[in-house]
């Protein structure tokens, strides 16, 4: 919802500051909900609508965000907000996503197994035994665990393993 | 009173039955391991224990139930505390003081005061249950939508005293929050609001994938990828124990959790889960040294773990009393004894009273088995830290997401996992506070939901909300306080920015 | 005529063998329940379940699908693969979804004609129970004091659209009288209301309303039922009362996708039918206070589309509660 990514590109020093910045994203999520709720009656004062709360919400937010971007002049200016671990942190995010989409295709324990094998293995550069180690006794343990022991219905793959 | 007393044996006689001792014990077992798989709390684990008490005697299996709900409460603890992963919505506030205190290595006592705390809190929640609940649970069903309305206001009210940083930041989160919660069928026009025609979406956005979502994977996001991994900690014996100190300062908020907590636990509904940000709010305020909540402070982590484990307690009284599931967690526990012919009912304490007793002492008994059985793990746990981060935290995301995918078997709890990390992770950066999206979250639905029952109880009128005496009352003191936390702002001396917390050069 | 060509007839021919061979339930069959652990759908699902393995020898798990009250478990059944290993346990609600979808305008998640009968396992009907301080003692009375207090007297419900709501509103158009309508999340908390008094009337399942019954803590005052309950038989039907077209159930039967082999469908059809019989099914049914009613796939087919036109026409009149804008 909040632009994450783009925000990291260096800005002129005494260019906007980072409450400035935080402020102005959550106006304008408040503008888009206020506008998404367009759609829901609002209704009246004795009979709210689907759209009554989401209306107050939206004014709400977007009041507050405002003031915050206002008062935010003598904040951290936002080129000065380091973001060291943003690369990994994305790399991480995308690997969990690839693997949720694998889950149910490919099953729990492959995706598991793969998923730790590339945060261990690629990403963290362990030594190939413990990885091996770990990635497979975490699949297989923990599909075990909740798959076996509390019967939740884990995704197999269409192997059936 | 000496029938009371009576009856008690009755249930001792019943709970300290060998069998019956092991399955208290095994549902403790299985509940803390459990609550410490990140994502699965309390609820998780009895739905997924349910259909295998199908084929025990009921008793066993309410024994069983509240073992594992008691236990999935401590377990989810301990990760909240270890690894800032709540396991529910009840421990996102033991998250912000408990794992302060992990990063300033006094993550035993932290463990150990949650454990100590709990105890006290669910055996006073039972003495109450024990005592008072026919009486009680007359006086909860008068808790009507007004009644609630004024109850979830005051628990936004608490807001203002829940974080040290800016207010204006706390307000724009709680709204935030707020919204998410307003994601879903609208029960009262049957509009799916804001679903981007996923059905899924349809029962709203679950508490559990966003507040593991923001505060357990954007922990790692940002820990992760840090230039320096986090120092191996490596506790020695004396780092275990909590100091005289950290007794001293628990003691109050323990008792003041203990008794809000089964207050508002009573109530039927699902507002036990403010119990929690309730009491972190008023210990905060309350406290000498408000600046250190956040930072690690253990009344952070006292307060409000003793208020959930009391409200668990005080959740019961309405369904042994009364025997209506008004929560989801009271609605399997009916489900598990009505499976054997017992209707939960305002008749089962006099016609089942093996098992309103049984189940009574069992409780008495299952919090001893806590607190023997997690006192000494402490250690245990403790030395989880020493595993190198590294390894830790690929193991802690694939938990996560098994976790919040066994809760539904739904794919989308963990997109909403996900996408709460990375949102948790860019609002960390900005110096955003994170509990308020929790406590808007748990908000929204009730309230919107109660304030709409009221008026059309009463057709648009809002004088529903001052003619009925309960409701009159909780206004008043809910006005009281809105007053009071308006107070520092126009006090005498000192610009009001500055407490409006803006002024201040930080991130 | 190389060996190559023998070869593949006889795999050809050995393939077909195998496919006429292979009995039905060759590995494990997936039961979706639509609701979370400890609903109605669930307590009915896992012993009927029980009992069809035991008959089909092969494991039947049931597999909780909740969401958005029923609907994610109803749309991922109809849209799942018709191969027989998928099978749905749904209640009444299933039949009314895809009318909402249409009023609002949205595309439906699921359609009827996505699923197949296999068989009805019970049909309850819901019984009007009012809180004892409202003075009116029977039906009759209930509705003459509707009409002369219109929109006064409230009633809660499961929801708007749930199913007691609809059962409600039958009433409310059949009888034409207006009543206040406050919709809670879930039976369980609308049942709290009516027991504090918040609200005055619900129309609520026999089995959640039974024990509150007989500690007179509520009043029971008819039924939704064609016939009157075997329970409950001093209590008069809305159809005795001269209103004919109000009839409502809460019922559970086994569904499948359409498109799912004649020779699956028989055999889960054969395994239902043997499983009602089945005494352990039996005793936990009796446990519930729920009656078995059992309806083969015709009969059921009938039972459902009667069930589902009934339905639809409550919730078609009911329409959208637009707030005025």
């Amino acid at each position: 919802m909040t632009s994450s990514e783009s925000s990291g590109t260096s800005q002129p020093r005494g260019g906007l500051r980072s409450d400035q910045f935080s402020g102005l994203m959550l106006l304008a999520l408040a503008l888009y909900v206020g506008w998404a709720n367009l759609e829901y009656p609002i209704g009246t004062l004795q009979e709210p609508g689907p759209g009554y709360m989401p209306l107050l919400l939206s004014i709400f937010m977007g009041t507050t965000g405002l003031l915050i971007a206002l008062w935010g002049l003598k904040s951290a200016p936002l080129s000065g907000l380091q973001w060291p671990e943003v690369m990994r942190a994305i790399v991480i995010l995308i690997a969990c996503a690839v693997a949720t989409l694998a889950l149910e295709r490919i099953g729990y324990r492959l995706t598991v197994i793969a998923l730790l094998v590339f945060f261990l293995g690629v990403l963290e550069r362990r030594r190939p035994l413990p990885v091996a180690l770990v990635s497979l006794g975490f699949g297989f343990a923990s599909f075990y665990v909740v798959g076996d022991l509390l019967h939740v219905p884990l995704p197999r793959s269409p192997w059936g393993f | 009173m000496a029938e009371t007393f009576q009856n008690l044996l009755l249930g001792f006689s019943v709970a300290l039955q060998p069998s019956i001792l092991v399955y208290a014990f095994v549902g403790c077992l299985i509940g803390t391991l459990v609550g410490m798989m990140p994502g699965l709390g309390p609820l998780a684990g009895i739905s997924l224990l349910l259909p295998a008490t199908f084929g025990l005697n009921p008793i066993i299996a309410i024994v069983l139930l509240s073992g594992v709900y008691y236990g999935a409460m401590y377990g989810g603890s301990t990760t909240s505390i270890l690894m800032r992963i709540p396991g529910e919505a009840a421990s996102v506030m033991t998250c912000v003081d408990g794992y302060a205190m992990t990063q300033n290595g006094r993550a035993g006592p932290a463990l150990a005061i949650a454990a100590i705390g709990s105890f006290i809190a669910g055996t006073f929640g039972v003495i109450g249950l024990m005592l008072l609940a026919p009486t009680l649970a007359e006086f909860a069903l008068r808790f009507g939508p007004p009644e609630y309305t004024a109850l979830l206001l005051m628990g936004l009210f608490i807001l203002a005293y829940m974080s040290g940083g800016s207010m204006l930041k706390t307000l724009a989160m709680a709204a935030f929050g707020l919204m998410l919660g307003m994601i879903g069928i609208d029960v009262m026009s049957g509009y799916t609001r804001f679903s981007h025609g996923l059905v899924e979406l349809g029962d709203g956005v679950g508490i559990v994938p966003v507040a593991v979502g923001l505060f357990g994977v954007s922990e790692i996001l940002l820990t992760a990828g840090a230039p320096t991994a986090p120092d191996v900690q490596r506790p020695k014996l004396r780092d275990l124990i909590p100091s005289r100190e950290e007794f001293r300062l628990s003691a109050g908020p323990i008792a003041r959790g203990s008794l809000l907590g089964f207050l508002i636990g009573i109530i039927p509904g699902s507002a036990h889960i403010i119990s929690s940000f309730v009491s972190y709010g008023i210990e905060r305020r309350l406290s000498k040294h408000p600046e250190r909540f956040g930072q690690g402070a253990i009344e952070g982590v006292a307060g409000p773990e003793s208020a959930n484990n009391a409200a668990a307690s005080g959740a019961f009284v309405p369904m042994m009393a009364l025997g209506i599931p008004t929560s989801p967690v009271t609605a399997v526990m009916i489900a598990a004894i009505m499976v054997h012919g017992i209707l939960p009912g305002p008749l089962l304490i006099q016609q089942q009273p093996e098992l309103f007793w049984g189940f009574v002492a069992s409780m008495y008994v299952g919090n001893v088995v806590l607190l023997i059985l997690n006192l000494p793990m402490v250690g245990l746990f403790v030395n989880l830290l020493r595993i190198p981060y590294s390894y830790l935290y690929p193991c802690i995301l694939c938990f996560c997401i098994v976790g919040t995918y066994s809760v539904s078997n739904s794919l989308m709890d963990v997109w909403i996992l996900l996408a709460m990390g990375a949102i948790g992770y860019v609002l960390r950066k900005f110096g955003y506070d994170l509990a308020p999206v929790a406590l808007g979250l748990v908000l929204a639905p009730m309230l919107e939901l109660s304030l709409r029952q009221s008026l059309a109880m009463s057709a648009g009128d809002y004088a529903i909300f001052v003619t009925r005496p309960i409701a009159a009352v909780m206004f008043a003191l809910g006005a009281a306080l809105f007053v009071f936390s308006l107070k520092p702002l126009f006090g005498k001396g000192g610009d009001w920015r500055a407490s409006v917390g803006l002024d201040s050069e930080q991130g | 005529m190389s060996t190559r060509f023998l070869i593949g007839v006889a795999l050809a021919l050995f393939a077909l063998f195998a496919a006429a061979q292979e009995k039905f339930p060759s590995r494990p069959i997936t039961m979706i329940v639509p609701f979370p652990p400890g609903g109605v759908a669930d307590l009915t699902g896992r012993p009927i379940a029980a009992a069809m393995e035991k008959v089909l020898k092969q494991p039947i798990a049931p597999v909780n699908r909740s969401g958005a009250g029923g609907k994610v478990g109803y749309a991922a059944t109809a849209n799942s693969k018709p191969d027989g290993y998928t099978i749905l346990i749904a209640l009444s609600s299933v039949s009314i979804f895809p009318e909402v979808d249409n009023i609002f305008n949205l595309k439906p998640a699921y359609t009827l004609d996505q699923l197949v009968p296999i068989a009805l396992i019970s049909a309850d009907p819901t019984i009007l129970v009012v809180h004892p301080s409202l003075p009116a003692r029977n039906a009759k009375e209930f509705i003459a004091l509707a009409k002369s207090r219109p929109n006064e007297i409230a009633f809660s419900s499961s929801g708007l659209y749930g199913t007691l709501h609809v059962a409600m509103e039958m009433v409310i158009q059949s009888a034409r009288v207006k009543l206040r309508h406050v919709p809670f999340a879930g039976g369980g908390p609308a049942v709290a209301a009516l027991l504090g008094g918040h609200v005055a009337a619900l129309s609520s399942g026999p089995a959640a309303a039974v024990a509150h019954l007989r500690s007179g803590k509520l009043r029971a005052l008819a039924s939704w039922g064609d016939k009157r309950l075997a329970a409950m038989p001093e209590l008069p039907t809305w159809k005795e009362l001269g209103y004919k077209d109000v009839e409502f159930y809460i019922w559970a039967g086994l569904l499948a996708p359409r498109g799912t082999p004649d020779a699956a469908i028989k055999a889960l059809r054969e395994a239902a039918r043997s499983a009602v019989q089945d005494s352990e099914f039996k005793q936990v049914m009796a446990r519930l206070e729920t009656p078995i009613n059992y309806l083969d796939a015709p009969e059921f087919q009938k039972f459902w589309e009667r069930d589902a036109e009934r339905l639809v026409r409550t919730v078609r009149r009911v329409g959208k509660i637009d707030a005025k804008k």
